[in-house]
């Protein structure tokens, strides 16, 4: 038994769903076994170096430091279709090809101001980013409509792999425990409704 | 061995038996172990105990591995359950998986279940209105299914009866077609949704925005304290289940309630193949349950039997009882059963931006969920070329709004930062459909499940009526916030299938003849009057409201009359 299938095993064990205690990860935390997504171990590290490119540490705790680049790379291994996870490693590839072409360099040898520059230039050809909203909706069951699925238009490899990036990496920093209690305030228990509240006496939520 | 036997079939008899545990089940329970009587609770899914099985009940978003999103092949297995709003990461345990229970669909429908203790009360939207005169005359006034056999005089002091056991928040506004209750302090309306609210008011006759009415404990009453409830803490979670009991749900509140008087037995992973017929006695004797993992059938006897398995499976359980006396399924000498089968129509939404009220916005969480607009079409008289009506969910709402583009220390900042953005507000039809002949759900000839019960087949459509209540709805709508001043209004309809609403109704219907209904006035069926059928399948027509405190109260209802015919040695 190899040491993937071990760990598969004994996430199996832990209840299938439930990430791996931090004692089982890995002795490095750049790659998380993938069971569906094809990614080398450097492409996974590739991912995780755009991910602390788009929220570096700073003077708070960038991406890597928050375990957002796993969290990007679980989400890409979960939560896309085959065709899509395809396109991402096409696009992958792609994004590898085009910075080593134009610095003569892999994207991790890259100075932070060559890095930020790169992503600038994807920036121009992706569609913004929305970040789902922190605040809860309305309930109600006009949540349980549903839109006939719209034509998507067929987003290029490159464009589509840097906005799934993106998107899993604020998703999965906006949040995180440590923006949820340290930059934000999210109550899990509100204990109150004010259908009138002035806009000047919101505290950072 | 003859002894045993004769214990064993002791051990297996009661009173009364109810199939299913959830909104009308659990009801049903609750009323006859508070008689006295000896009941089984039926259950085919497990059990779930109030706050000890809901896992995900106090976890953070981030301790969630995918923050709520339900995995692709999840998703991709269960095409039909990923369509349910709520079928999210922390509540999808709750919902039974396409492939764990098929069904035939002759025409698309979404069935949306949860096989546990508390059914789907656990999961539900909380949103609860009465039916007035407006919609239980609505057949007879305009010649669609048949009369309903009851008036609001007739179910108004059950309504009374159960909300005050639920719980059920909201204001007294006084409107006719919409019947006060017994209400806990309502949720308000919000700066825009109140002065829709207003506006609708001042310009439109007999149109009302008022605060939704919910089954949330706003301010508890002692009886809600007696059943270990507390106060609605305003989380919005509650398709986890609730630690505080803060909204009503079976486990929380009727289930409990039985179990703790010492006359409930509750029996999980009971599959009911059928209802016993006794053709000596001219009734129902009893229930055949397969047991859902060793397979095995037992037979539990009883004097009375409520069935509330949820719409389709009662229809399905009174279909696949079947006897010499009763060959088509239990009380179905009409072969109307599983026919007049109907749903609501959720098939519209519309939005729209809001200039003004910047200085305002709300804090906390609204479990209420903004507004309701009760029908407002055809209800004095008929007034447009379709039937019926529908009524209106109104929420308004501002998010913070953050800049995302691009990347490094100044997107970080972006994240916190941000202003509020403007006020939208959305609404969705909730519509009511017409009960036709077409629409039914029947036995599949050959298909059966793993425990030998042949598998329901459903054949339920839209029709012409919808359709133009769907655009009447968007017309008055759009019209509406024109008027109103609102922006960008962006009305859209959705191609979902029937039984997404998760509100189907109907196939033994209540009537006053039987050879057109299979229920009588007290939900009894007609032909079998030890049977009782108080769960969304009793339903004449459907109305526009969100039928769950209807079901409940007729449950209760029935429990007091089949109580007194059984003291009167009637039953």
């Amino acid at each position: 038994m190899d040491r993937r299938t071990v760990l598969k095993n004994l996430a199996i064990v832990a209840g299938g769903a439930i990430l791996l205690p931090s004692c089982l990860k890995k002795p490095n935390d750049d790659t998380i076994p993938l069971k569906k997504i094809k990614l080398s171990d450097t492409q996974q590290k590739l991912v995780g170096d755009v991910c602390e490119t788009i929220i570096p540490k700073t003077s708070t705790p960038g991406a890597k430091d928050l375990r957002v680049n796993l969290f990007v790379l679980k989400m890409l291994d979960d939560c896309y279709t085959k065709k899509d996870q395809e396109k991402f490693v096409a696009g992958l590839t792609e994004f590898d090809d085009m910075v080593k072409k134009k610095y003569g360099n892999a994207f991790a040898d890259l100075t932070d101001k060559q890095r930020e520059e790169c992503l600038a230039t994807l920036e121009k050809s992706a569609k913004p980013v929305t970040i789902p909203s922190k605040s809860i909706k309305p309930v109600g069951e006009g949540q349980k409509s549903i839109e006939p699925p719209k034509k998507k238009p067929d987003v290029p490899p490159l464009p589509f792999c840097y906005q799934a990036i993106k998107q899993q990496t604020l998703f999965g920093y906006t949040n995180s425990q440590y923006f949820m209690t340290k930059l934000i305030v999210y109550e899990l228990v509100p204990g109150r409704y004010n259908a009138h509240f002035p806009v000047k006496n919101l505290k950072n939520a | 061995m003859a002894n045993l036997n004769i214990d064993s079939v002791k051990d297996r008899t009661f009173d009364a038996i109810v199939i299913g545990s959830g909104m009308s089940g659990g009801m049903a329970a609750k009323e006859l172990t508070d008689h006295g009587l000896k009941t089984l609770i039926l259950e085919r899914g497990r059990d779930v105990k109030h706050i000890k099985d809901y896992p995900t009940t106090n976890m953070y978003p981030w301790e969630f591995p995918h923050r709520g999103v339900i995995p692709m092949d999840v998703q991709e297995a269960n095409p039909i359950i990923n369509r349910c709003y709520a079928f999210r990461e922390d509540a999808e345990h709750f919902f039974v998986k396409d492939h764990e229970h098929p069904y035939v669909q002759t025409k698309p429908f979404d069935w949306i279940r949860g096989y546990q203790v508390g059914g789907k009360s656990l999961m539900w939207a909380r949103q609860t209105q009465r039916w007035s005169d407006f919609d239980f005359e609505g057949p007879q006034r305009d010649g669609y299914a048949v009369d309903w056999p009851i008036r609001y005089k007739d179910i108004a002091p059950w309504y009374s009866h159960v909300e005050k056991f639920a719980g059920i928040a909201g204001n007294r506004d006084g409107i006719p077609e919409l019947p006060d209750g017994e209400f806990l302090p309502a949720w308000p309306l919000n700066d825009v949704e109140q002065y829709f609210s207003d506006y609708v008011k001042k310009n439109y006759k007999n149109r009302h925005v008022i605060a939704a009415r919910c089954a949330h404990l706003s301010k508890p009453n002692q009886i809600h304290l007696d059943q270990g409830r507390a106060q609605c803490q305003e989380r919005i979670l509650c398709q986890r289940g609730c630690p505080f009991g803060g909204y009503f749900s079976a486990n929380s509140s009727t289930i409990p309630w039985a179990l703790k008087s010492g006359h409930a037995t509750l029996r999980p992973f009971s599959v009911v193949e059928s209802i016993i017929y006794d053709e000596n006695k001219g009734k129902a004797v009893g229930v055949r349950v397969i047991d859902s993992h060793t397979k095995e059938t037992i037979d539990y006897y009883s004097r009375i039997v409520f069935l509330n398995a949820a719409a389709l499976n009662s229809n399905l359980v009174l279909l696949n009882s079947k006897s010499n006396r009763f060959p088509n399924g239990l009380g179905n000498d009409s072969g109307i059963l599983g026919k007049y089968f109907a749903f609501h129509n959720y098939s519209a939404h519309i939005g729209a931006e809001v200039e003004g009220f910047t200085e305002w916005t709300t804090d906390g969480r609204n479990p209420a969920g903004g507004g309701y607009i009760p029908r407002f079409r055809n209800v004095y008289k008929q007034e447009t070329d379709f039937l019926r009506g529908y009524a209106c969910g109104l929420s308004a709402y501002r998010f913070k709004q953050h800049k995302t583009e691009g990347a490094g220390s100044e997107l970080k900042e972006n994240l916190v930062k941000g202003d509020l953005g403007p006020w939208h507000v959305g609404s969705h039809m909730m519509g009511e459909t017409i009960p036709k002949e077409i629409n039914f759900v029947a036995l599949d000839a050959d298909k059966k499940d793993e425990w030998g019960v042949p598998l329901l087949n459903i054949s339920v459509d839209y029709d012409d009526n919808d359709m133009k209540m769907q655009k009447d709805y968007i017309d008055q709508m759009t019209e509406m916030f024109t008027s109103a001043g609102f922006k960008n209004i962006t009305p859209s309809t959705n191609h979902q299938a029937p039984g997404l609403d998760i509100h189907e109704m109907g196939g033994a219907r209540m009537g006053k003849d039987p050879k057109t209904s299979i229920l009588n006035e007290w939900n009894q069926v007609h032909l079998c009057k030890n049977v009782f059928v108080t769960d969304g399948a009793c339903m004449t027509s459907t109305s526009c409201q969100n039928p769950s405190l209807t079901y409940m109260a007729l449950t209760a209802r029935a429990v007091d009359y089949v109580v007194s015919e059984m003291n009167k040695g009637n039953v």
